[in-house]
This record gives structure tokens, sequence and C-alpha cells, in this order.
């Protein structure tokens, strides 16, 4: 998981939701303030795979324009093999399942799954947005 | 009271205006950093939103990015949450595929 900027901090643009799941932040006003948060949601949402700290400046965020939340798969020659829609609605990892099937070949991986996801069918539902 | 045409057909005309000036107001502001886009989202009724403008349709399009399918993964170095080593895309991608799920807590 890339960690990013809050989608709806409470000095932002606070969700009812939040309120009523106990998930109310406000914008994290330097990188410590960031990892605490991101810690949190590591650990309330059961994130099994590896996640990372995006830097202060947002800057693979812009590259990835992952804001919300995207999902992407990278190929093992460095290229975008799957780019969702952007979040919340394009948020659908059976695109990223079939995507992988096709990669890996049809159900047939011709290589390891990567380390950044290595329990994906037990993270996502606790992870997809509503 | 009834309306002649000619005004009715301005009514719609100004109706009209006005909502293809909300719809591209829409669109700029999903086209702003986030932080810009949630201040202008949070000062208007959500239903609003979703019921005067295509929002989904706009949305995907304004956030489409410029990376596509084929192109090079930009490649980062980032600090895993535990502060345990820097992750650099490519020294993985050189071994294996990788998923990237961005998001965050709210």
């Amino acid at each position: 998981m890339v960690y990013i900027l809050e989608a709806h901090p409470s000095d932002v643009w606070q969700m009812e939701s939040n309120i009523r799941d106990k998930v109310v932040f406000a914008s994290p006003k330097n990188e410590e303030d960031r990892a605490l948060v991101a810690g949190a949601c590591v650990r309330k949402l059961g994130i099994k795979f590896p996640a990372v700290l995006d830097g202060f400046g947002n800057a693979t965020e812009r590259a990835y324009t992952g804001w919300p939340d995207r999902i992407y798969l990278i190929d093992a020659q460095g290229r975008v093999a799957f780019k969702s829609k952007p979040g919340p609605f394009g948020f659908k990892p059976d695109e990223l399942k079939t995507a992988l099937d096709r990669l890996m070949g049809n159900g047939r991986p011709v290589g390891r799954v990567s380390e950044l996801a290595p329990n994906i069918s037990v993270g996502w539902e606790g992870y997809a947005p509503a | 009271m009834k309306l002649s045409k000619p005004i009715v057909v301005r009514l719609l005309i100004v109706a009209l205006v006005v909502w293809a000036g909300f719809v591209g107001f829409v669109w700029w502001s999903m086209r702003q950093p986030p932080e810009v886009f949630g201040r202008v989202m949070s000062r208007m009724p959500a239903p609003v939103v979703f019921v005067l403008a295509p929002f989904e349709t706009l949305w995907t399009h304004a956030r489409a990015g410029a990376l596509h399918p084929g192109d090079p993964a930009p490649d980062f170095a980032l600090m895993k949450l535990d502060k345990s080593e820097r992750i650099q895309l490519s020294s993985l991608t050189a071994r294996q595929p990788v998923v990237l799920v961005f998001g965050s807590y709210t």
C-alpha cells in the first residue's frame, strides 16, 4: 500500500460516515503526523501487505494520480500493466484480479506474486471503500 | 398564470447556462489539488452535486491522470511504515510484478 494524503480529513471535507465509524483525523501537519495516521490506518484496517509512506510533498501521489484511492499493477519490465479508474467509483479489486490472471498467464503463475500484496485476497475486503 | 412561449424558452436557456456553469465549476474543482477540491465539496450539499452534475463521469475524466497501460511506471523510493527500510519500486519490479494500492484512512 502507498499511503497518501487523507481523502476526508476533518478540517477539509468531513464525512458523516467517518464520524459514525470514529475515523476522524485532521490533515497531518508534518511527515511524523502523517506516519501516525498511516500506522492507525494499517492497524485498524488489518492491512497485511507492506505499506510505504508518500512524502509530504505528495510526489508519488501526483506521479500516479493516486488520490483518493487507486490500484496499479506494474509488470516485471517496470511498465504499467493495469491502472484502475480513480476511486472510490473505480476502486474495483475484481478488475485487478482479472489483470493479475492475465499477466501471470491465465491463472498459471509464471512467477511469484509481488511481495507488496502477498495476502491480497485477505486484505481487500477491509480496505475497499463503502 | 400562463407563461408565454418566448419566456419559457428564455427561462430554459438561462437554466441551461446556469447548469453548464455549475458543471464547469465542479469540473474545474476536480482538477485542482485534493485539498482545494475537498474544500469546495465541503461547502456544497452532496446531493446537489451528485444529482445535478454527472459526478462519476466528470470524476473519471478529471482524475484520469497522464499514466497509461504500457507506460514506464514512475520510480520511487519510499520508507516503509515500520521504518525498517526504504522500498524502491524499480528494485522490486526487476524481480517480479508489483501491485500498488494508493489510499488513506478516511
